[in-house]
């Protein structure tokens, strides 16, 4: 292999040492970083390499990197960050941009201003959708039980859920049988917790959604109408 | 004297900083870490799109404060009058208060599709629960957003909508507790100018600024820990 000194952009990392080193955390030797002539060929001599150190400063930022997963794959079940997993985001990014710019200047229903706020008019408000499931949920019992109580439990349980599921997870699988607690993507009992209360979210909305002349007779406050 | 090209001056710099501080290294380890495969799939890539809508979020925000007056004073009040004005007559005003409001709500989709993600996959288990944590704070965090943004046009349907969810929060039947509560999202005894300052102050200062650090904690946590393998 010739030494010969290269010119122009990218040399720098054309005539880079051949070794590569390894990244060494915590005493622990993971994968050789990737060879110079896999990657781009974009130098601390390039025009580009501002535009790389800046996306290298983001992880730089976020501290060292601890013993991943990926540090005991083998390399051909692992990928380099860059560019190979980076850049479908910038592209993501675009069309997303492009996305809510559509919707801008399609959708100006929910963007069109109302009369100024007036306390003296009479309006029932209706949430927007991501509170709407919520405004209906209220309208089905004491409105502190089913908004404070049951919303301060369902928090609590969201926040804690981790260590509810490492906690009783396996004994509810011993009790069963199982030779594991399975994580929910493969648990009948917290898969179905998920989808259930993704239906019931659903069916919330929905009713809300049919509007205040659609009314269900209910135990509580009967009957309750939509939103 | 020779002027000297860029490229020997951006070297010069990185020379620079090389001798300072293993500058290449950092930047090398840092870009070409090793990801597993599994971490191409498309719904791996639902936080990195949280992140970029929190941006989007940030950059807009920061373009409607220019022209956005927090004053709810009179009728038509300021507040409703500026956004008004950055809807109709601000250049490009209608695009980014567009994108603002709609980035919103794919924020809300988003989030949602990352958590249930890493609910489905079993991300959320050891060593990862404090990361689980910070996801659901940021979640609450950004329906504060979304709620506190909600009065800021001070139209009729954002002053009805507080009006009944701070009835909602103030819910609490011990009395001194329900007055504080309403008093301290209000301001006064209805919603008024108060609230707008207090809505407005949470939106603009606060809760970014605690997401920027809820932000910081969740990467240097995914940092540390990397990306969880579907189990």
């Amino acid at each position: 292999m010739s030494e010969e000194k290269k010119e122009g952009p990218g040399a720098a990392t054309a005539t880079a040492p051949k070794e590569t080193p390894i990244i060494e955390v915590d005493g622990h030797v993971g994968h050789t970083l990737e060879p110079d002539y896999k990657r781009l060929p974009i130098g601390p001599d390039h025009i580009l390499y501002p535009v790389v150190v800046g996306l290298a400063l983001f992880p730089i930022l976020m501290g060292d990197a601890g013993h991943h997963l990926a540090d005991d794959m083998p390399d051909e079940d692992t990928h380099p960050f860059f560019p190979d997993h980076f850049w479908p985001y910038p592209i993501i990014a675009i069309v997303m941009l492009i996305a809510v710019g559509l919707l801008s200047a399609y959708v100006q229903k929910n963007l069109q201003l109302e009369p100024s706020a007036d306390p003296r008019a009479v309006t029932i408000p209706r949430p927007d959708w991501y509170f709407l499931f919520l405004f209906q949920f209220l309208k089905l019992g004491n409105e502190f039980v089913f908004s404070i109580g049951i919303g301060t439990v369902v928090i609590i349980l969201l926040l804690i859920f981790p260590f509810l599921d490492s906690a009783l997870g396996p004994r509810v699988a011993k009790r069963l049988g199982w030779k594991k607690w399975p994580v929910p993507g493969r648990n009948i009992i917290t898969g179905s917790i998920f989808v259930g209360s993704l239906v019931i979210i659903a069916l919330l909305e929905l009713w809300a959604l049919a509007g205040p002349q659609f009314c269900v007779p209910w135990f509580v406050n009967s009957p309750v109408c939509g939103a | 004297m020779a002027i000297p090209h860029p490229r020997e001056i951006q070297l010069a710099v990185v020379n620079w900083l090389d001798e300072r501080y293993p500058f290449t290294k950092a930047v090398d380890e840092a870009l070409y870490q090793r990801v597993p495969n599994f971490a191409n799939a498309f719904y791996y890539c639902f936080g990195g799109m949280v992140f970029i809508l929190i941006v989007f979020q940030l950059l807009t925000g920061i373009l409607l404060a220019l022209y956005y007056v927090p004053d709810a004073s009179g009728n038509p009040a300021p507040a409703y009058t500026s956004v008004n004005f950055i809807q109709n007559s601000v250049y490009l005003g209608w695009l980014i208060r567009g994108v603002h409001f709609w980035g919103a709500n794919l924020l809300i989709i988003m989030v949602l599709l990352h958590m249930a993600r890493v609910y489905w996959t079993g991300s959320y288990r050891a060593p990862r629960e404090l990361n689980w944590i910070v996801g659901v704070t940021m979640l609450f965090l950004i329906l504060a957003l979304a709620l506190t943004g909600y009065l800021l046009p001070w139209d009729t349907k954002a002053y009805f909508a507080t009006e009944v969810t701070i009835k909602i929060t103030a819910g609490v039947p011990i009395a001194p507790v329900a007055t504080l509560i309403k008093e301290l999202l209000q301001g006064g005894p209805v919603v008024g100018p108060p609230t707008l300052q207090r809505f407005f102050t949470l939106h603009v200062f606060v809760l970014p600024a605690l997401i920027v650090l809820f932000m910081y904690v969740h990467f240097r946590f995914i940092r540390a820990h990397g990306i969880a393998q579907p189990m």
